[in-house]
């Protein structure tokens, strides 16, 4: 009990510190405190009076379980949840003593973590999910993971694990389908049940049949490996969706129907969002959530930092993060979608939250950026150079510059005949496009 | 005269990870550039394979399940392409791809019968090796990235590189890569090509020769991006 209370101690004081120093960061605090009382996070998630909801999946993890958070505390509920997305196991303990007062006492109905893929497996010999969702599963950092069988592999040593746990998943996604169909227990499929028609010419994952290798057989398909899919040679086939989304529209925000009832109307960006919509709608329905008045929840609820992030500086000036060809390709998807005049900036750095591999700007269709709504092009980040070239070979006639300092580039990019600017970025450079963002967006506003 | 060059690239929608797609891609253009005729035949998986139509065959690396999908198809036409490697036909083989074309390799902790293509052999080591390679070759250095547990010995075979950053092939050897008349083996990613346009050019001007049976010249490029990009892997590894 001493360990604990002195664990609860270190951790808060060290949030508490490193919110004077500014920083956003949220693993450190977590890991002294495993230190101290390794116990910690079975002790603190036990005391959660509700459910604990796990969120896994390549895309969406953050955007959708805020979206499950801001739905709960909408509702009234008291909630543990890992906001700015530090997904391994310490940023999951620093979530639960956020929450916890000095006398080691929780307050918490309910718990919505988003996990990272990797990490599920330890996290969940401390604490058992009643539900665990996995948005999707594309290629991601793969020098950091391998191949998407061994994520798959991951997720599924970490639902050996648990008991008695609902899992959701995008019954869409080949890769999930086959994960749920080997978990046999209780299982829930999202869906989008209507071709979208959205065609685009990139590296599709996981679409060979897991259990007899032949290729799958698409009725029809969104994007990476999304869609609705049988296998010609066994019984595996696209799931049984139970919350499904038709009437799709996405030419001004995102209106689509849930189970042919309720109509969603949100002024949000992206075609993936509807994913990101559908699951937080399963799991709210799995928890006995009233949903009637999603429609207000969901338009209050602010998007994360640089999901389609929208800033004014006289124009418009929109942050997305890509991370992936799968993201990249949905994000160029989104940024055609647009009528608009625009010029793009695409950023891409190789830290360590990023993977040092970036072989995958090959995979991302940045040759359909030749649209003539598509005016200038500057590459930024510490992989400049790779983007230039990468473009060199799109061979789509824009000029493109390549810049060192990323506020340099927007403001002269701001100067160009676009009527909107968008950013692209990844995973390491989004927090500074933030800062950089909001500082130009009061000067902006100062100068009136 | 007018030129005209065929890349196969093989399996595109299974051999589809890493990114090897922008060596076809690099090929091509610079093909292009040089104001000739270029064909990309996407071979897939039932399709027959036609030796004779093709000038440059690009083969890339997968998952351990796809690759396997892949060699059992090769397998029925690996005395076809036996026979087109050593009339010198032109192979670009990655990763995967790359230890395919030896005697034998190890997918998915398995060890199978490779397409006997060249006198080497893949082991399974228990550590992957992911990271930037710099390696010099006869065409220059050349960067990439690589990312494999797959150990490789080429036997007496000529590497394609001596290793300065990185593992390659297997670690212990310095060596890099295969080639072979004009087969091309290595496990560099990146993709490989478009930071490494003399190898490129290389591949180019051998295929040019062997169809066309005349040295050809090559129209210079502005490489200059290129070799920026380069240069950064390079500095890395100081």
């Amino acid at each position: 009990m001493i360990r604990f209370l002195l664990a609860v101690w270190a951790c808060k004081m060290l949030i508490i510190a490193g919110r004077m120093a500014g920083k956003k960061s949220s693993s450190g605090p977590g890991e002294i405190a495993m230190k101290i009382c390794p116990d910690i996070l079975k002790i603190l998630s036990k005391k959660v009076k509700k459910q604990i909801i796990a969120v896994c999946g390549t895309n969406g993890k953050t955007t959708t379980n805020n979206m499950i958070c801001s739905i709960l505390e909408k509702k009234g509920y008291s909630v543990v949840c890992n906001k700015i997305g530090a997904n391994m196991l310490p940023g999951t303990v620093t979530a639960f003593i956020e929450k916890t007062g000095f006398f080691g006492k929780i307050n918490a109905d309910y718990a919505t973590l988003e996990i990272d893929e990797a990490s599920a497996r330890h996290i969940f010999k401390h604490l058992n999910p009643d539900v665990m969702l996995i948005t999707n599963l594309f290629r991601d950092q793969l020098d950091r993971y391998g191949e998407i069988e061994m994520t798959a592999g991951f997720l599924k040593e970490a639902l050996d694990l648990t008991k008695d746990t609902t899992l959701i998943i995008n019954g869409d996604d080949p890769v999930c389908a086959a994960i749920a169909k080997d978990y046999g227990k209780k299982v829930i499929a999202f869906g989008i049940s209507e071709n979208a028609d959205i065609n685009l010419d990139e590296a599709k994952e996981g679409q060979f049949c897991k259990y007899c290798g032949k290729p799958l057989e698409y009725e029809y398909y969104h994007y990476s490996q999304l869609g609705s899919y049988k296998c010609p040679g066994c019984d595996f086939k696209r799931p049984e969706i139970s919350v499904e989304a038709t009437g799709i529209d996405i030419s001004d925000g995102l209106k689509f129907t849930v189970n042919k009832k309720n109509r969603i109307n949100v002024a949000y960006r992206g075609f993936y969002n509807i994913y990101n919509i559908l699951a937080a709608l399963a799991v709210s329905e799995q928890i006995n959530v009233d949903l009637s008045d999603i429609n207000e929840i969901l338009s209050d609820y602010k998007p994360q930092i640089g999901r389609m992030e929208k800033f004014d500086l006289g124009k418009p000036v929109i942050l997305n993060l890509a991370k992936n060809p799968a993201g990249f390709n949905q994000a160029i998807f989104t940024v055609l979608a647009d009528d608009k005049k625009k010029d793009i900036i695409v950023a891409i750095n190789d830290n360590p939250g990023d993977g040092k591999d970036v072989s995958w700007i090959w995979d991302v269709d940045f040759e359909k950026l030749s649209d003539c709504k598509v005016g200038k092009i500057a590459y930024l980040g510490i992989r400049k150079y790779d983007l230039e070239v990468r473009f060199k070979y799109a061979d789509i006639n824009k000029e493109g510059k390549v810049y060192n300092d990323l506020k340099t580039a927007i403001k002269e990019m701001l100067q160009k005949d676009g009527e909107i600017l968008y950013l692209l970025v990844n995973y390491t450079v989004i927090f500074e496009a933030q800062n950089i963002l909001k500082e130009l967006e009061k000067e902006y506003r100062k100068e009136g | 005269m007018s030129y005209t060059l065929n890349i196969g690239h093989f399996y595109p929608e299974l051999l589809n990870l890493y990114g090897d797609k922008g060596n076809v891609t690099a090929l091509k253009k610079r093909v292009e550039w040089r104001n000739m005729e270029v064909n990309v035949i996407e071979i897939s998986e039932n399709d027959e394979i036609d030796f004779n139509s093709i000038d440059i065959a690009v083969i890339g690396g997968g998952s351990e399940k796809e690759l396997l999908t892949v060699l059992k198809k090769l397998q029925n036409v690996s005395a076809d392409l036996k026979s087109y490697v050593e009339s010198s036909g032109v192979v670009l083989a990655v990763c995967g791809g790359f230890e395919m074309l030896g005697e034998s390799l190890f997918l998915n902790g398995k060890k199978e019968k490779g397409l006997g293509v060249l006198n080497m052999h893949s082991e399974q080591g228990s550590k992957r090796f992911t990271g930037n390679v710099v390696a010099e070759t006869d065409f220059g250095k050349i960067v990439g990235f690589e990312n494999h547990s797959g150990r490789t010995y080429i036997e007496n075979n000529a590497p394609l590189g001596t290793v300065v950053c990185g593992n390659g092939n297997n670690g212990e050897d310095k060596k890099e890569g295969v080639v072979y008349k004009n087969l091309f083996g290595t496990y560099l990613h990146g993709a490989l090509l478009p930071k490494n346009p003399e190898l490129a050019d290389e591949i180019i001007l051998r295929a040019l020769k062997r169809k066309y049976g005349e040295d050809i010249k090559l129209a210079p490029l502005d490489d200059s991006c290129e070799e920026r990009a380069k240069q950064y892997i390079v500095d890395l590894c100081r």
